[in-house]
C-alpha cells in the first residue's frame, strides 16, 4: 500500500475493485467501515460477483472478469472530459507536462500495439517510449540496451503540446467511451456513468480537499495484464491528486500475513532485497552493473529531483557486505560475482515447467502447496512425477506432499511408476514462531511465539540452517563447482543451527563496520553499532545492511518492530510508536504531495506534513517522505524514488514490458474479440508454454462461460480444510452461478455440477444466487461463475469421502503477466454441465 | 450470594415474590447490532462457540453462506444471509446476527413452569439455568423469535446467555469483542439506543435508505439486543425477524385467565364438595339411621 | 365383558369382574400421577409436588409415559364399557331430576341401569378429554420437532391441554366424592368387586332387576 490500513479511515471515497476486503481482510476492513460511519465515506464495489464488500457498498457494478482496464480507462476519460482532475497537482507532481518523443505511437493508431513492436519476434523496441529532451545518462547505455532518459526533459506546463503526456493520455483514453466500456465490461452505460460520476465527485468544481482511495487485491494482479490494471489505477489516482494524501493512495491488500515481508526480502527471482535489480550476464563488472541499474535524474531543468535510487550503490555494497562479510572487498568488486546472473524468466510457472521438462530435479517446498495453488494443477502434478525428489515442510499432509493420491494420478493409473522420493518435514505453525510480519501497510510487527513446538516439529530457520550448514560442509570436504559463494556466506548467529530471528532482523537493519560520522549533524556511530537508518549507508564497505528499506527497524534503541504504543496524537491513524514501517517509519508514502507547491496542505483538517518556514524543514504528524530541508521553491518532486521526481502518468522505456500506458487487452481465454482492435486482441507480450499440459480453450470448443476463482472469509487457502471450526462454517466446496443460468440448465442449488476447461475438470455443488447476473459482453449474452478454491484431496471432509477431491486450479492456465509473471487465475473460459 | 439474588428480578415458575424485584441500581445493558456494517464474517459465531466451550459439529451445504439453517442447542449465534432485490433493481445481501433478544418481557420465562429454570437479571439479561430446567420446551412456544433449542439427549434448553459470566466481570460479551468491523456495540440501553438512532438517521440522510431505523420491539417491552436495519419497515427480509413480536396470545391466555379460572374452579370445587358433605352427608345416611333403629330385615 | 353381575351369597352382588377392576386402577394410578405432576407444571404454587415426586426433570420425563399408560387404560375401559355407556331415555329424565340426586333423594330418581347418567358423563368426559390430552400431549412432548411454520400446533396445545385437564379434574373431584364419600360401598366395588343387594337396589335398580330377574321397586 502507498498508504495504510488505519489511514483508510481518513478517506471520503473508496473504489474497491479486484478485491473483496470485507471477505478476505475483515479486520483491516474495519477502517473502511470507520470511514463510512464517521465521515459518510462512500464505497463503490466493482466485481464479477456481488460480494460481502458489495453488501456494504453504496454502489455496485458487476464487471466481466478481465475488463478492469476498460473500466478504469473509462473513468480516466470521464474525469478528463468533465474536468474533474487535480490540475495543480498533475502539473507539478506528475509527468503530465513532459513531452514525449514524436516517434511514439499509441495503440489506437497502430491497431493495438505501441510503437516499436516486432510482430515476428513478439518484442518491443521501447526506444520511442521516452521523453523528448536533451542529454542522456552519464553512463550511456551498453550496446543493444535501451537509450537513457534525457537529463533535461522538454515540458509544457499548459498541457497543450499535442505530444505532452497529458494530451497523449487524453487521446489514448478518448476511445474508452461509456459505450465502449459497456461493450467490454458488460456494465450498462448508465451504471458505469453513475460510478464514474461518484468516484470523481471528489474533484467536482475544483475541490481539492476531498480524497479518494483505490483498494485492490489479486482480482487485479491475477491477469495477463495485471500490472497494467494497477498502473491504470495509479494513473487515475495521480490525475485526481489522491496519491500522498491521507485517505488516498493506491492500496494493495496482500493475501498472506507476511507476503509483504517476502516480497520486500526478494522472495522473487528478479529482485534483490529492497527491490534492487538483479545482475544479468551482461553485467560483467560491478561498476557496469551499478551504472545500468542506478538511475540518473530526468526532469524539467528548473525542477529538482532527489532520485533516491541514485543511492543504489550504497544499498548494494551494504547488502553484499551483509551477505559475504569480509569476503566482499573493494578489490573483488564486493564479491558481486557470487550472485547468480539472471539470464531468463525463472518465475513460478517457469520453474514448474522446468521440472516438467526434467531440468529441475527437485524442490524444497515450505508451507507452500504448489500443486493446489497452481495454475494448471495437473501440469504441476505431472512435473512432480518427473522430479527426483521433493521435500515438503508443512504442519499437516497436503496435496503437494501426497501428489500421487490426486484424482489425476488415480485416473492415469501410473502411481507405481512414480520414482520421486518425497520427504516430509514437520514444521511449526504461525503461533509457534516468533519473528516479524510485514503487513500490507508496510508495518513491520514483531510477534512472540504463543505456544511451544509440539513433538518433532522444527522452526523453519532451523531446518534451513541445518541443510545449509550440511551442504557447506560437503562443499568444504568435497569441493564443487564454484563453492566460494557458499563457503563465504556469513552465518554469524549465536546459535548457528537455529538462528534467532531477532539477530536476523538486526542483520537486515544493518550496522556500521567502522566508526562513522554524519557531516551535517556531527552525529557519530561506533563500529558494530546498529544503523539508525538508510541515510547512513555507504558504498565504501563501511556499512552492512541486509535490506535497505528495513534500516531503522532494529536500532541501538532496540527492536522498533516490537513497539506497541497505541497513541495517535494527530488522530489520523499514524500511531508512530506502534511497530515500525518502512521506509523510515513513514506511514503515507509520497506525503509531500499532500501539500501544494508552497508546502501548505491541500486539506487543513487532515494535515500530514507541511513546510515549516521558521525551522526551514518539512515537519508533520507523519515522517515526511522527502528531503527534509528541500525548500518548496526548489520544486523538488514528491515521488523521490522516480528519476523524474514526479509521478509517472507515462511510464517510459523499460518500466513495463507491454506499454507506457495501459491498454485494454482481452484475457488469453476470452469470449469475445477485443472491440478496440481485433488484430491484437490479447496482450502481445504474453508468451505461452507449448507443453502437452498447456492447452487453451476457445468459445468454438464450447467454453462459453467466464470463470473466476475467489476466497471465502471462513477459509484460508488450503489449510483450513483441516480445521474442524472452519469446516463447520463452510463444509463443502461449491460453484457460484447466476440464478438465471441455473434456471436455464434446470439446476437447483445443491445439485452437483461439472466445470471443465481445456485443462481439467472440477465437480462441486452449485450455489445458485442472485448475486451474479448474466451480462451482455459486446452484445453477446455471457455468464460468469465464481469458484472458491479452498478444497482439494486432503482434509477432514476429503478424507471422509464427502467431497469430490478436485482442485480448482486444474482449470486455470499457465500464461502470465509479462511484468510480474502472475498467472491469470481470474478470467478464463469453462463450460458448465450437470453431473 | 446475597448480591446475586438481588440481581435477579424475575424467576420462572416461581411462587411468591422475587427478592431482586425493583432493586434496579445499575443500568440495563444492551447489545447493538448494526446490520448495515455487518460483513457476515462469522467471527462472532466462532467467538461464541469458543467462549462457551461448545463443540464443533456437522453441517451440510445449504445453497447459502449461512452456516446452518437455524441456531442449535449447541450453536447459539448465527448470521442469517438473505438476498433481496430492491425496487430499483439493486441488490441487497442482508446479514443479520441472530441470537436471543433478551426481551424485557420474556415469553420464555412467562411460559416456563419450572422454578428458577429461567431468570431475568436486573441488567436485562435473560438466562437459562439448566440445572433447574425440566426439558418441557414450553419456552420454545413462548418465544416469538424461535430461539430456545432443546438438547434431545439431556433434555435441557440452551440459548445465548449474553455472556452473563463476562458481563458480570465487567467485560463485554465474546461476540462484541471479536467483531472486526465494530458493527457490534455494547453499553447501557440508553447509550446504545442513542447510538442506534444516530446511525439510523445517518443512513436515512446519507445512504439512500429512507426506511432505516432501529429495531427495539415494544411488543415484548423492548429488548436488550437491538438492531439498526436498512429497512426497519420490513424486518422480515432479515431472515424472518418478526415485525411485531409479542408473547403469543395462547401463552398469555394460558398463564393468565385460564390458570386463574382453573384455580378458582378447583379450589371452589373442593370447598363446595366439602360443604355438600357437611350438609347432606353420605347417600345412605337415612338408611343407617333406619338400620340403627331396626331389627334385622 | 360382563353385562350382568352375579348374585352372591350373604346378600351380595358381583358388580365388577377382576379385569374391570384392574383396568380401573391402572387408569386411576396413572391419572393420579398425571394429576399431581400436571398440577405441578400448571402453577408455581404447586411446583413443589414435582420436586417431592423425584424432581422436576423426572416428573417431566415420566408424565407423558404415564399419559400413554392412562390412555391405554382409557381405551381398555372404552372397549369394556362403551356399549353400556350409551345414552338412553332414562338418562334424560335423570338429568331432569339431578336436583333430587344432589339432595340424596335417590328414591325420586328414575331407575338407573348399570351406569347412571352422571357416571356416563364421567365416562365420556374422560374419554374425549383423554383423547385431547393425548393429541396435545404428543405436541407438548416433542415441541422441538414442531417447525416454526407449524407453531400454531404448539400454541393450540398449550391451551387445550390444561383446559382438558381441568375438565377431567372437575369430573375427578366429583367422582372421588361420589365413590368414596357419597355412595358408601362403591369403593369396595372396585376393590373386591361386589356390592350389597341394598346398594344395587338403591343406586342401580334397573341393573339389579336384570340380574335378579323381575322388577322391584326402588328402596326407600
Amino acid at each position: 500500500m502507498t498508504n495504510g490500513w488505519v489511514d483508510i479511515k481518513n478517506t471520503d471515497m473508496m473504489l474497491i475493485m479486484g478485491g473483496n476486503p470485507a471477505e478476505n481482510h475483515p479486520c483491516g476492513f474495519k477502517w473502511a467501515i470507520e470511514a463510512k460511519r464517521t465521515r459518510n465515506a462512500k464505497i463503490i464495489s466493482v466485481d464479477p460477483r456481488f460480494t460481502r464488500t458489495s453488501a456494504v457498498a453504496d454502489l455496485f457494478c458487476q464487471i466481466r472478469a478481465g475488463a478492469d482496464i476498460a473500466f478504469l480507462g473509462g473513468v480516466i476519460n470521464y474525469a478528463i472530459e468533465n474536468n474533474r482532475i487535480a490540475k495543480d497537482y498533475i502539473v507539478n507532481y506528475t509527468n503530465a507536462a513532459f513531452v514525449v518523443k514524436s516517434d511514439f505511437k499509441l495503440p489506437g493508431d497502430t491497431d493495438g500495439v505501441f510503437s516499436g513492436f516486432d510482430t515476428g519476434k513478439h518484442t518491443y523496441d521501447r526506444a520511442s517510449w521516452n521523453y523528448a529532451g536533451a542529454g542522456g545518462a552519464a553512463g550511456a547505455a551498453a550496446p543493444g540496451a535501451l537509450p537513457p532518459l534525457p537529463d533535461k526533459v522538454e515540458y509544457d506546463l499548459t498541457l497543450q503540446n499535442p505530444n505532452c503526456v497529458f494530451q497523449l493520455l487524453k487521446k489514448h483514453y478518448s476511445r474508452y467511451t461509456p459505450e465502449m466500456v459497456e461493450r467490454i465490461t458488460g456494465i450498462p452505460r448508465e451504471q458505469f456513468l453513475k460510478a464514474a460520476e461518484l468516484y470523481t465527485s471528489i474533484r467536482k468544481d475544483g475541490d481539492l480537499k476531498k480524497v479518494g482511495t483505490i483498494i485492490y487485491a489479486v482480482g487485479w494482479t491475477q491477469h495477463s495484464f495485471g500490472t497494467q490494471i494497477i498502473r491504470t489505477a495509479a494513473m487515475l489516482q495521480l490525475l485526481l491528486g489522491n496519491v500522498g494524501r491521507a485517505g488516498g493512495g493506491v492500496n494493495a491488500l496482500r493475501g498472506h500475513s507476511n507476503i509483504q515481508g517476502a516480497t520486500d526480502m526478494a522472495g522473487l527471482f528478479d529482485s534483490l532485497p529492497g527491490y534492487l535489480k538483479v545482475p544479468t550476464p551482461a553485467d560483467t563488472s560491478f561498476d557496469g552493473w551499478m551504472k545500468r541499474i542506478t538511475p540518473t535524474s530526468s526532469k524539467p531543468a528548473p525542477w529538482d529531483s532527489w532520485n533516491y535510487y541514485s543511492n543504489t550503490p550504497k544499498f548494494m555494497v551494504s547488502f553484499l557486505k551483509t551477505m559475504y562479510g569480509d569476503a566482499a572487498t573493494k578489490q573483488n568488486e564486493w564479491a558481486f560475482n557470487y550472485l547468480p546472473k539472471v539470464d531468463r524468466d525463472y518465475s513460478w510457472t517457469h520453474l514448474w515447467d522446468d521440472m516438467y521438462r526434467g531440468t529441475v530435479k527437485g524442490m524444497l517446498a515450505f508451507g507452500m502447496n504448489g500443486v493446489a495453488i497452481g495454475p494448471d494443477s495437473n501440469k504441476n502434478i505431472d512435473a512432480l512425477k518427473k522430479a527426483e525428489w521433493l521435500v515438503v515442510g508443512e504442519i499437516y499432509p497436503d496435496e503437494t506432499s501426497e501428489f500421487w493420491k490426486s484424482p489425476r494420478v488415480i485416473a492415469q493409473g501410473d502411481m507405481k511408476e512414480i520414482q520421486t522420493t518425497v520427504y516430509r518435514l514437520p514444521c511449526a505453525g504461525f503461533a509457534e514462531k516468533d519473528g516479524s510480519f510485514t503487513n500490507s501497510a508496510r508495518w513491520l510487527l514483531w510477534k512472540n511465539a504463543a505456544v511451544p513446538l509440539v513433538g518433532d516439529c522444527r522452526l523453519d530457520q532451523g531446518i534451513v540452517a541445518q541443510i545449509f550448514l550440511k551442504v557447506r560442509d560437503l562443499y568444504k570436504k568435497e569441493g564443487g563447482k564454484f563453492s566460494d559463494p557458499i563457503l563465504n556466506l556469513t552465518w554469524n548467529y549465536s546459535d548457528r543451527l537455529n538462528p534467532p530471528l531477532a539477530e536476523v532482523l538486526k542483520e537486515m537493519n544493518g550496522k556500521a563496520l567502522a566508526d562513522l560520522e554524519d557531516p551535517a549533524t556531527k552525529q557519530q556511530i561506533k563500529a558494530g553499532q546498529q544503523l539508525p537508518g538508510f541515510s547512513w549507508l555507504k558504498d565504501d564497505g563501511t556499512t552492512a545492511c541486509g535490506i535497505w528499506i528495513y534500516a531503522g527497524s532494529f536500532t541501538e534503541a532496540g527492536n522498533q518492530t516490537a513497539r506497541r504504543d497505541p497513541s495517535d496524537p494527530s488522530g489520523m491513524g499514524v500511531h508512530p510508536g506502534w511497530g515500525w514501517s518502512w521506509p523510515a517509519n513513514r506511514r503515507v508514502l509520497y506525503n509531500r504531495a499532500s501539500c501544494d507547491a508552497e508546502g501548505k496542505p491541500w486539506d487543513a483538517s487532515r494535515r500530514q506534513v507541511w513546510w515549516n518556514e521558521s525551522t526551514q524543514k518539512w515537519v508533520g504528524n507523519d515522517v515526511p517522505d522527502f528531503k527534509a530541508d528541500s525548500h518548496p521553491k526548489d520544486h523538488m518532486g514528491p515521488f523521490i524514488m522516480n528519476p523524474e521526481g514526479v509521478g509517472r502518468i507515462f511510464a517510459p522505456l523499460a518500466a513495463f514490458a507491454d506499454g507506457p500506458f495501459p491498454e485494454h487487452y482481452e484475457p488469453i481465454e476470452s469470449p469475445i474479440v477485443n472491440p478496440l482492435h481485433a488484430g491484437q486482441s490479447t496482450n502481445p507480450m504474453v508468451t505461452r508454454f507449448k507443453d502437452p499440459d498447456d492447452k487453451f480453450g476457445t468459445t468454438k470448443d464450447g467454453f462459453n462461460v467466464v470463470c473466476t476463482t475467489f476466497r471465502l472469509t471462513e477459509h484460508y487457502h488450503y489449510w483450513t480444510k483441516n480445521n474442524p471450526m472452519n469446516v463447520q462454517l463452510v463444509p463443502e466446496p461449491f460453484i457460484e452461478m447466476a440464478a438465471e443460468m441455473a434456471d436455464e440448465m434446470g439446476l437447483r442449488g445443491g445439485e452437483r455440477v461439472k466445470v471443465s476447461s481445456a485443462r481439467g475438470e472440477y465437480i462441486a455443488k452449485a450455489m445458485v444466487t442472485k448475486r451474479i447476473k448474466s451480462m451482455m459482453i459486446d452484445g453477446k449474452k455471457t455468464y460468469q461463475i465464481g469458484i472458491p478454491f479452498h478444497w482439494g484431496y486432503r482434509g477432514i471432509a476429503e478424507d471422509e469421502g464427502k467431497t469430490a477431491r478436485d482442485l480448482v486450479n486444474s482449470l486455470t492456465h499457465t500464461a502470465t503477466d509479462p511484468n510480474a509473471h502472475t498467472p491469470e487465475f481470474k478470467g478464463f473460459l469453462v463450460k458448465v454441465e450437470k453431473v | 450470594m446475597s448480591q446475586e439474588t438481588l440481581r435477579i428480578q424475575k424467576i420462572s415458575g416461581h411462587a411468591g415474590t422475587v427478592p431482586g424485584e425493583d432493586t434496579q441500581r445499575e443500568y440495563t445493558i444492551c447489545k447493538l447490532i448494526d446490520t448495515t456494517t455487518c460483513i457476515g464474517c462469522k467471527a462472532c459465531e466462532v467467538a461464541c462457540m469458543e467462549w462457551n466451550d461448545l463443540p464443533f459439529g456437522e453441517t451440510i451445504f445449504g445453497n447459502s453462506y449461512q452456516t446452518m439453517p437455524e441456531t442449535r442447542w449447541n450453536y447459539w449465534n448465527l448470521i442469517l444471509f438473505n438476498e433481496h432485490e430492491r425496487e430499483d433493481g439493486s441488490l441487497m445481501w442482508l446479514m443479520r446476527k441472530n441470537q436471543c433478544m433478551h426481551c424485557a418481557e420474556p415469553g420464555c420465562l412467562a411460559a416456563c413452569p419450572s422454578d428458577g429454570a429461567i431468570v431475568q437479571y436486573t441488567n436485562g439479561i435473560v438466562d437459562f439455568q439448566q440445572a433447574n430446567c425440566i426439558g418441557c420446551g414450553y419456552c420454545i412456544t413462548g418465544c416469538p423469535f424461535d430461539i430456545p433449542k432443546l438438547n434431545p439427549q439431556t433434555k435441557r434448553v440452551f440459548k445465548c446467555t449474553l455472556c452473563t459470566d463476562r458481563v458480570g466481570e465487567g467485560l463485554e460479551p465474546a461476540c462484541i469483542k471479536s467483531c472486526p468491523t465494530g458493527c457490534l456495540h455494547f453499553g447501557s440501553k440508553d447509550d446504545m439506543k442513542e447510538l442506534a438512532e444516530r446511525r439510523a438517521k445517518q443512513l436515512r440522510d446519507h445512504s439512500n435508505y429512507p426506511n432505516a431505523g432501529v429495531y427495539d420491539p415494544q411488543g415484548v417491552g423492548g429488548t436488550s439486543v437491538i438492531y439498526v436495519l436498512h429497512d426497519a419497515a420490513n424486518p422480515e427480509l432479515y431472515g424472518g425477524l418478526p415485525k411485531d413480536p409479542h408473547i403469543p396470545w395462547s401463552v398469555k391466555l394460558w398463564k393468565g385467565p385460564l390458570k386463574w379460572l382453573g384455580n378458582v374452579a378447583m379450589v371452589g370445587g373442593l370447598i363446595g364438595l366439602f360443604v355438600h358433605y357437611l350438609r347432606f352427608g353420605p347417600k345412605d345416611r337415612d338408611d343407617e339411621e333406619m338400620k340403627a333403629g331396626e331389627t334385622k330385615s | 365383558m360382563s353385562q350382568s353381575g352375579q348374585l352372591l351369597p350373604h346378600g351380595r352382588v358381583l358388580r365388577y369382574e377382576l379385569h374391570e377392576r384392574l383396568t380401573h386402577w391402572a387408569a386411576a394410578f396413572s391419572y393420579i400421577y398425571l394429576l399431581l405432576t400436571g398440577l405441578a407444571f400448571y402453577t408455581p404454587w404447586l411446583f413443589w409436588i414435582a420436586v417431592a415426586l423425584g424432581g422436576g426433570q423426572i416428573s417431566r420425563m415420566l408424565h407423558p409415559w404415564a399419559g400413554l399408560m392412562f390412555f391405554c387404560a382409557v381405551i381398555g375401559m372404552y372397549s369394556m364399557w362403551a356399549k353400556q355407556m350409551r345414552a338412553t331415555e332414562t338418562d334424560k329424565k335423570w338429568w331432569g331430576a339431578v336436583g333430587h340426586y344432589a339432595r340424596n333423594e335417590d328414591d325420586k330418581m328414575p331407575p338407573a341401569g348399570r351406569y347412571n347418567a352422571g357416571q356416563k358423563l364421567l365416562f365420556w368426559g374422560f374419554f374425549w378429554c383423554s383423547l385431547l390430552l393425548l393429541l396435545t400431549g404428543a405436541v407438548l412432548w416433542f415441541p422441538e420437532l414442531i417447525p416454526w411454520n407449524l407453531r400454531f400446533l404448539r400454541y393450540t396445545a398449550v391451551l387445550i391441554h390444561p383446559a382438558a385437564a381441568l375438565l377431567t379434574i372437575g369430573l375427578f373431584l366429583i367422582h372421588i366424592y361420589m365413590s368414596v364419600f357419597a355412595e358408601r360401598g362403591a369403593f369396595g366395588s372396585v376393590i373386591r368387586g361386589d356390592v350389597s343387594v341394598d346398594f344395587a337396589k338403591r343406586y342401580h335398580p334397573g341393573w339389579y332387576d336384570e340380574i335378579a330377574g323381575g322388577s322391584s321397586p326402588p328402596r326407600k
